[in-house]
Parts: C-alpha cells; sequence; structure tokens
C-alpha cells in the first residue's frame, strides 16, 4: 500500500459506500473510495466474519503507521446521534493501535458546521465549518493500558469540543427534567387503577406505535408507571432539544420516541438522540432529567454533570414561581463562587428559561417542571 | 369504566348546523376542568391560549390531548370517510361520508393554541364551512407565540424588579446588571414586535432551519434508496432486511419533519402581516413592555 502523510488513509464504514447504486456505479465508488485511500472497516456484527474484518483493518491500519503513513479514525466508533462528543465512553481501538505503533501521534479534530445542530449525512447547504485541532503523543512513558490512553485521547478531543462550543453561537450545555405527581387526580384521570383499565384512546395519542407495543406487553398494573415514565422522558427531552435550537411543536408527543431499556429518547424529525435518567422515583412521583449535549448524564460509575432536586411546593405557594426560587437558590448553595441567590435572576429566551449572573446569561442548561404537589429543577455543571 | 370523560353525557352537535361562536363556547366550556387559571378561563376568548398561565387558561402539557378529544367529543363531522394517503397506507386523511364522529388525525391540531384556532383548524379541514368574518377575529399561531412569549419576557422582567429594591451593596449591584440585561433583552423585542418584517424575518430563520433538515432528510433517504438498490443483486437477505428497517425509520423521520416544517412555515408566513386584531395585542403588549422598560431604567438599569 502506498503510504504518504500528506494524504491519510480513511476507515470508512464499509456498508456505507460499496454498495451504493447499482453494479456499474459500485465499482464507480469501490475505484473512487480506493483511490481516496479507504479501508473499509465493518463496525457492527460478532460473528467471526466480523471480528476477523476488524482484526485485518486494524492490522493494515498499523502497517501504514509503521511505515510513516497516516489513518483518519473516527475514535467515538460511529457518528454521535445526539451531536455530542462524550468522553466518558473511549473506545480501546485506537490505544491498542497506539500501542502497537508507539512513536505515532494523535492529531486530534473537533470539525463540525457553525449551525450544526445535530448529526446528518449531509452539511446544510452553505454551511461553514469551525475547527480546533491539536498534536498529542500516543504512548506516553510508562504507559501500557490501551484503556488509559483512549481516555487521554478522548479526553483532548472533548477540550477541544469545549474550545469549539465557547467561540461557537449555540449553548452547550442542553438538559431538561420533568416531574409526575403520579397521585394527582389528572395523572390518574386516564387509569383506572383498582379495575387495572386504560383509556387506550387517550394514550395512544402520546405515544409512537413502537411505544404503544411496549406499553401494550407491560403487566396492568404496571401500564400507569409506564406510561407515565414515557411520558416524563419526552417532556425532559423536548425541553433538552429546545435549548440546543430544536424545537418540538408543544404537544407533539408523537415526534419523540423513548427507549426506556436504552435511556434514549430520539427526536424523530432529525433523529437526533437525548439521554435521560430516573432519578426520584417511588409510588408518589416520577423524576426524569435528560442530557442532549454539554455533559454526562451520569452511570453507576461516575455521578454525571446534572443536578437536580425534587420538592413539595408549600400549599400556599405557586408551583411556577416556587421551582424559580428554589431553583435559584439550589443554584447558588450548589457554587462556591455564588455568593447569595439574589445575585442570580431568571430571564426568558425565546420561550426557554435562562438564569442571569451580572447581567450575562449563563449556560447552565436550565429547566424547571412542576406536576401536582411538586415542583423540580435541574441544571449543568459541566 | 370508571374514566369520567366517558360518564358525563355530551350532547353532540353536526358542525355544519351551528355557528363558530356556538362552537366556540362550546370548545371553551369543554376545558374548564383542565384549567388552571380558572380566572383566565372565565373570560376566555377565540384568542386566549390553551397554554401558560400569565394570560392563558393554565392548562398542563399533559392535558393538550384532552382539549382535542374534548372537541371530538362534542361534534359531528361529514369528513368520516378514511382515505389513504397515497403510498403510504399508514397516512389517512377524511373525506365526506356519513355524519359520524369527528376525529382529528394525529399532528393535525398542532397550531390549534386558542379556542379559535381550534375553529380554525375544523374549518381548514372541511369539518365546518368557512366563515372569513369569524377567521378575521382569530389571532394567528405565529401572533399567539409571539405575543406569549412577550408576555412571558415582561414577568420576569417584574419578577426581578419586585426584589431589586430589597438588596444592598454588591447584591444590588450583580441585580442591577441583571435587570439592565433584561431591559435590553426587552426593549430589543419590543422593538421587533413593532416590526412585522423583521418579525418574519426572524422566524424564517428557523423555518429556514427546518428547511434545511427535511432537505438532508430526503437526500438521506435517497442514499437508502441507493444503498438497496446496490444490495438487491447482492442477495444479503439480512442486510436487506436492515436497510427496509432503515427506510422506513427514514420516512417516518421525513414524514415528521414534514410536520414540523409546516409549522414553521405557517409562523414564518403569517409573521408578516399583521390584522388589525393581532396589531391591538401587539400593541397592548408593547406598551407593558415599555412601561416595564422605563420602571427598570428608574432602578438604574
Amino acid at each position: 500500500m502506498y503510504c504518504s502523510r500528506l494524504v491519510p488513509w480513511s476507515t470508512p464504514e464499509y456498508r456505507n459506500y460499496y454498495f451504493l447504486g447499482g453494479p456499474l456505479r459500485q465499482r464507480m465508488v469501490r475505484f473512487l473510495m480506493y483511490l481516496c485511500r479507504c479501508i473499509p472497516f465493518l463496525r457492527e456484527g460478532e460473528d467471526e466474519a466480523s471480528v476477523r474484518w476488524r482484526q485485518m483493518a486494524f492490522e493494515k491500519c498499523v502497517w501504514l503507521l509503521r511505515h510513516g503513513g497516516s489513518v483518519f479514525i473516527y475514535p467515538e466508533a460511529g457518528r454521535s446521534r445526539s451531536g455530542w462528543f462524550e468522553a466518558k465512553r473511549p473506545k480501546d481501538f485506537l490505544g491498542r493501535m497506539a500501542l502497537e505503533v508507539p512513536a505515532a501521534k494523535f492529531l486530534c479534530v473537533y470539525l463540525r458546521g457553525e449551525n450544526q445542530l445535530y448529526t446528518t449525512v449531509y452539511p446544510a447547504k452553505g454551511e461553514r465549518f469551525l475547527m480546533r485541532a491539536d498534536l498529542i503523543d500516543g504512548v506516553l512513558p510508562g504507559e501500557t493500558n490501551p484503556r488509559a490512553i483512549s481516555e487521554r485521547l478522548f479526553n483532548k478531543l472533548a477540550e477541544l469540543q469545549l474550545e469549539w462550543f465557547k467561540d461557537g453561537a449555540w449553548p452547550r450545555n442542553c438538559g431538561g427534567n420533568d416531574v409526575v405527581d403520579l397521585k394527582s387526580e389528572k395523572a390518574r384521570e386516564h387509569f383506572d387503577l383498582e379495575a387495572n383499565e386504560v383509556d387506550w384512546e387517550w394514550v395512544d395519542r402520546h405515544l409512537t406505535p413502537k411505544e404503544l407495543a411496549y406499553l401494550r406487553s407491560q403487566q396492568p398494573a404496571q401500564i400507569y408507571f409506564v406510561f407515565w415514565k414515557f411520558f416524563a422522558a419526552k417532556e425532559a427531552s423536548h425541553k433538552a432539544l429546545a435549548q440546543s435550537g430544536l424545537q418540538t411543536p408543544v404537544g407533539a408527543y408523537g415526534m419523540l420516541e423513548v427507549d426506556l431499556f436504552r435511556r434514549q429518547v430520539v427526536h424523530l424529525p432529525t433523529g437526533c438522540q437525548v439521554e435521560v435518567a430516573f432519578t426520584d422515583d417511588d409510588a408518589d412521583k416520577i423524576h426524569c432529567i435528560a442530557v442532549l449535549r454539554g455533559g454526562f448524564i451520569g452511570d453507576e460509575d461516575n455521578p454525571g454533570d446534572v443536578l437536580w432536586k425534587v420538592d413539595e411546593v408549600p400549599a400556599d405557594a405557586a408551583a411556577q414561581d416556587y421551582a424559580r426560587e428554589q431553583c435559584l437558590k439550589f443554584i447558588a448553595q450548589s457554587s462556591d463562587e455564588i455568593p447569595s441567590p439574589s445575585v442570580l435572576a431568571f430571564s426568558e429566551q425565546d420561550g426557554i428559561p435562562k438564569i442571569l449572573r451580572s447581567g450575562k446569561i449563563c449556560d447552565w442548561g436550565v429547566s424547571l417542571s412542576h406536576s401536582g404537589r411538586f415542583a423540580a429543577y435541574s441544571f449543568m455543571i459541566s | 369504566m370508571a374514566f369520567r370523560r366517558r360518564e358525563t353525557v355530551i350532547e353532540t352537535t353536526d358542525l355544519n348546523t351551528i355557528s363558530p361562536e356556538e362552537a366556540e363556547k362550546r370548545i371553551i366550556a369543554g376545558v374548564k376542568k383542565y384549567a388552571t387559571n380558572e380566572t383566565n378561563w372565565g373570560k376566555a376568548d377565540a384568542n386566549t391560549p390553551y397554554l401558560g398561565h400569565i394570560i392563558g387558561i393554565g392548562i398542563e402539557s399533559s392535558n393538550l390531548a384532552d382539549i382535542t378529544m374534548s372537541i371530538e367529543r362534542q361534534f359531528l363531522t361529514r369528513k368520516t370517510t378514511r382515505v389513504p394517503v397515497t403510498g403510504d397506507s399508514t397516512e389517512f386523511r377524511l373525506e365526506d361520508g356519513e355524519l359520524g364522529k369527528l376525529r382529528i388525525l394525529d399532528g393535525q391540531d398542532a397550531l390549534a393554541a386558542t379556542p379559535g384556532l381550534s375553529i380554525k383548524m375544523l374549518m381548514d379541514l372541511g369539518h365546518m364551512p368557512q366563515n372569513l368574518p369569524y377567521l378575521d377575529k382569530v389571532v394567528s399561531f405565529a401572533y399567539i407565540t409571539a405575543v406569549g412569549d412577550g408576555y412571558r419576557m415582561n414577568d420576569a422582567l417584574q419578577k426581578v424588579l419586585a426584589k431589586v429594591g430589597k438588596f444592598t451593596g454588591a447584591e444590588r449591584k450583580e441585580a442591577v446588571a441583571n435587570l439592565k440585561a433584561m431591559a435590553e433583552q426587552t426593549k430589543a423585542y419590543e422593538a421587533l414586535l413593532a416590526d412585522p418584517a423583521a418579525l418574519a424575518a426572524a422566524r424564517k430563520k428557523t423555518y429556514d432551519n427546518d428547511k434545511a433538515a427535511y432537505d438532508t432528510l430526503a437526500r438521506e433517504l435517497n442514499v437508502v434508496h441507493d444503498k438497496l438498490k446496490g444490495l438487491t443483486s447482492s442477495n444479503d437477505p439480512a442486510a436487506i432486511a436492515r436497510l427496509r428497517a432503515e427506510e422506513a425509520e427514514v420516512k417516518t423521520r421525513l414524514r415528521m419533519s414534514a410536520a414540523k416544517l409546516r409549522v414553521s412555515q405557517e409562523v414564518a408566513n403569517a409573521a408578516g402581516r399583521r390584522s388589525p386584531v393581532e396589531e391591538a395585542q401587539v400593541q397592548q403588549i408593547r406598551k407593558l413592555l415599555a412601561q416595564s422598560v422605563r420602571l427598570a431604567a428608574s432602578h438604574g438599569a
């Protein structure tokens, strides 16, 4: 194989390019891909053939690097569906490659269209791109673990991503939350919990066919909770998406599809994915937080970048105002740099709540919610 | 069955036999149980938003489907024959048939943010005859949202104004800085409302984004079709099945994207035109915003 540092070898997904069009077009595409120096990759499949394919592609890349060539790789092994590079989920592939060729370096590049809100196959017409890049060592002295190397690389890319957003026009932190009071009359109106009956006509208007099939497969006693989990996830994601500039028409619940198993919500018109987590669930309430971008939602090992609280609203308080006041207090309590909630204020921008400090809008992805007896609020600290 | 809406006996009326004003009254009466701002519900008219607590009825988003279902329960229509939309058997449109239950299909109520807009939706879908004098009094969805944003902005500014006098020293300095920023934002929005062309240009940006998203998705569908064409000759049923699933997914997304585009297109188009009733609403909120800005200035902002 021909080696040159100037034009890197690329590693496109085999199925995305090599079967385009009829036989003639396929041959042309394959020839062009060869000219453009592509090593086809199979990202999916755990069968023997797929694993062997990946291993061969890996060996080709290593060979190229050893002979002074360069290879272009998407470190996240696929396109991010949220428009956010998640540093806390590193893949070992690049770490393994670096250990094979310790002298090689990583040229880390974060490239994104100025108005690119989410992942697309094509950039929008006339789009301008902003790029941040840095060159780092492949293997540091003493490094022997591929995961550690990948983590270092992913952290560098995360830094570049932060720099990109610092200079960009879009808010970085996009989060949302939603609370549902399960004991409220309104929540129960369409469910007869004693008889385990459901007003399916009403439920149907909030769910996609996939969600509906999942709900119908649940035990009758669970349907009520599962439905409100779907609902809370949709509402929280709606807020996170709106912060990024992706508005979903109010009440268009069918545009958001929840996967409770994967804890993801897909914005169907764009394919954009929001991560969700259920936090304070009990017999009284369901609370969901959602993160589109800006930080990590958290898992068993990492606490995540969203702070939230669910409170009971005092009987004499207006839920909306209470949520706002408590949210300001919560933010002030959570930071050593904010002396008191009085230095903060809520503002509105295109119908989205924003926090002001010293006259400047803070990129904190703040979100408010209330339902029945409860008020909930969240913000992001990344 | 214990659902209360089914216990209630509702007299259904043929939409072709009543005036829009009568239908509007019935729609408002039908949503009373979901109103959290009863004062606003009590004085609701064609242009009172269902959502929102400041000038709206205070209906929560979890009850939006109830509004549509309440309208469906109260009225009968002749548009009862379901006709599949060409090329996709999962989508239907309604055509003339026997008098029967009104059915508002998925997404058809996307712009029905007020009782007046609900009536407009019924007229647009052919469930009741068009009545131009009535529609002249209905504020468009574009202006319902634009004016609503103004009221929310004013409310946020008023809340800060109510607190700023209580602070002293460094806290007051920060509070005044926040107040100043909000006053500037409010002033800019008031100026935007003053100029229908500028408002339309601002709304057109959302439309342009949605249009770009739709076009990109349409191209994505072409790519899937290209891949399918290539795979058909490769005798790989698993890969073909996967691509068929991808094709179905992209088609669903395209349908959703088109629905979203319709909303932003309507908003962009309507924002540039202003009827007398919309002008009156705009003037009212502009006056309030200007007052709040003046008040903020008197506090040092």
